[in-house]
């Protein structure tokens, strides 16, 4: 058969380890390791400032996604339009997308240094300096920057496969009825795009959620004072540095239920806001 | 009003200011790895004074990125050679092929799609542990594999699924059997998105950080992007070999985008225009 390798190794290292992980995470660490332990690992879990931390990120994150959705949608509907340069631009905005957050990371670590390039202007206009990433009261903020920096292009070339379905002479119409830009986008654009946008929706908040690991773990290791926390980080620390393998699947199991929430509440949401619309 | 003129300009000046603040960190990186250490604490910003390799050449020969990109190289060049034969034949049987249950099947494979390697990293590890396959090479293959082989398969079904069964049928009667079929017509069809599809998972692999942390733990396994963060630690007061580590890292991407947007856009966008 031609799928058995696919199904085997799907099944095999995707799937079943699911199910051992959760299973995992009712036993215990250490001198407990496979002793039955309950909801123990959970109490440890929610009772562990850092984790509580992560999981305020996260709220963090809910609350920032339509920012990081309205960037490269608004930049798709310039491009869209043929701003002066747009074919360049594409290529461009597209480009930081393919590089790693690893290398992504280490240059902003160069650029946002305490003594670093972005003070050294700031300093020059007599703004700062701000220590982007030794304040717990901004690290947080910057890392998100930065990932939004390195990702917005993708998104950026998803809005633009949806505008190339977008019919034309609707556009027309609404310039003939002389709308405004913002009218024009809010009742020709997003209606048009509804599929689009839910899509990018839905693909910017599992990047956000699972796929920042490499910018924390260059750009500020958790830190400072354990603000810059995502449960991907922590499940990595108790795991590959502390050697709490229950704990972290416990963390594991948290993640998967705050995706399964995040992705439910979001398709409900669209939904609701689609339903209005028609 | 949209596409008026003076509208078109007003857009243009800050998109202009955005595409600047996306080339300038690498510019700035760029620069920074052709300076002397000197010329680095002086003034981070001037043009360094010549075109020097030095730091390039440090990085990659005493500090071991040689050996950390050839191991990259090689690990890539496995996991996608091995996402692509298995992904196409699944992609032909469920996309062209369909049989009792194969809907039921793809379903599954796009569940599995929305794990996230995070929720599943530890007891991935302890099966490798235990069955002594971390720190290796094949490990590393494997579980890069499975990480992408759901995104593979969706995306070449619905590229198979386009191809006309006619032509599965002519060769059937030209006396192919199932296998002759795919490693005859199929495979060759599905060139082009085979290419987009392999262009993503090459980036993807290579881009990784978090499998390579978690399946290799020995130093002289280490891919290159794990290489640059060890780097950091290293050189935390050389930052131009630093900036010449990830130089090293970024180049061979800078490269397959200049010639690769296109396919890897194309796979980009071919998950949002289905279903």
């Amino acid at each position: 058969m031609l799928v058995a390798p696919a199904v085997l190794i799907i099944v095999g290292l995707r799937l079943w380890p699911l199910v051992l992980g959760v299973n995992f995470s009712f036993t215990g660490d250490g001198d407990r390791d496979g002793v039955m332990v309950g909801l123990d690992n959970y109490v440890t879990l929610f009772a562990d400032p850092l984790f509580r931390t992560a999981l305020r990120n996260v709220g963090l994150l809910v609350l920032l996604l339509p920012v990081a959705v309205a960037i490269p949608g608004l930049l798709a509907t310039f491009i869209y339009l043929r701003v002066p340069g747009h074919r360049v631009y594409r290529g461009v905005y597209f480009f930081p997308a393919v590089l790693s957050p690893v290398i992504v990371g280490a240059i902003f670590t160069l650029l946002l240094a305490f003594d670093g390039p972005l003070n050294g202007v700031l300093g020059g206009l007599g703004i700062g300096p701000v220590d982007w990433l030794g304040d717990p009261g901004v690290a947080f903020f910057v890392v998100v920057a930065v990932h939004v920096w390195a990702t917005f292009g993708m998104a950026l070339v998803v809005f633009l496969a949806g505008f190339a379905t977008l019919d034309q002479s609707l556009l027309d119409a609404a310039r003939v009825d002389g709308a405004s830009f913002a009218q024009t986008v809010r009742h020709v654009i997003v209606p048009s795009l509804r599929r689009t946008i839910q899509f990018v929706v839905v693909t910017t908040m599992i990047g956000m959620l699972t796929s920042m690991f490499g910018l924390l773990y260059v750009m500020t290791s958790g830190g400072p004072e354990g603000s810059t926390y995502l449960p991907e980080y922590y499940i990595w620390i108790q795991q590959g540095r502390l050697n709490q393998p229950a704990l972290a699947s416990a963390a594991s199991t948290a993640l998967f239920g705050i995706m399964l929430v995040v992705g439910l509440a979001q398709i409900a949401i669209l939904r609701r806001a689609a339903g209005e619309e028609d | 009003m949209p596409g008026t003129r003076p509208a078109r300009w007003v857009a243009a000046v800050p998109m202009a200011a955005l595409a600047l603040a996306t080339i300038y960190p690498l510019v700035f990186t760029t620069n920074v790895a052709m300076k002397t250490r000197r010329e680095y604490v002086l003034d981070r910003f001037s043009p360094a004074d010549s075109f020097s390799l030095d730091n390039v050449v440090k990085a990659w020969t005493s500090v071991g990125m040689s050996r950390y990109f050839l191991n990259s190289v090689v690990v890539v060049a496995c996991s996608v050679a091995l996402l692509l034969l298995i992904g196409s034949m699944a992609g032909f049987a469920l996309g062209r092929l369909r049989f009792r249950g194969s809907s039921a099947l793809f379903l599954g494979i796009l569940a599995a799609l929305f794990v996230p390697f995070q929720v599943i990293m530890v007891p991935l590890a302890r099966t490798m542990a235990d069955t002594g396959l971390i720190d290796t090479y094949p490990g590393l293959v494997l579980a890069y594999v499975a990480q992408f082989l759901p995104f593979t398969i969706f995306l070449l079904t619905s590229y198979y699924a386009t191809v006309p069964a006619e032509i599965v049928d002519a060769a059937r009667i030209d006396g192919n059997s199932v296998y002759g079929v795919y490693w005859r017509i199929m495979l060759p069809i599905g060139a082009p998105a085979l290419l987009s599809v392999g262009v993503l998972n090459a980036l993807f692999c290579w881009n990784d950080v978090l499998i390579a942390l978690l399946m290799m733990p020995s130093a002289e396994h280490r891919t290159l992007m794990v290489g640059v963060t060890s780097l950091r630690g290293q050189y935390s007061d050389d930052i131009p070999t630093f900036a010449a580590g990830v130089l090293i890292a970024a180049v061979p991407v800078l490269v397959v985008y200049l010639f690769l947007q296109r396919q890897i856009a194309d796979g980009v966008t071919a998950g949002s225009t289905k279903g």
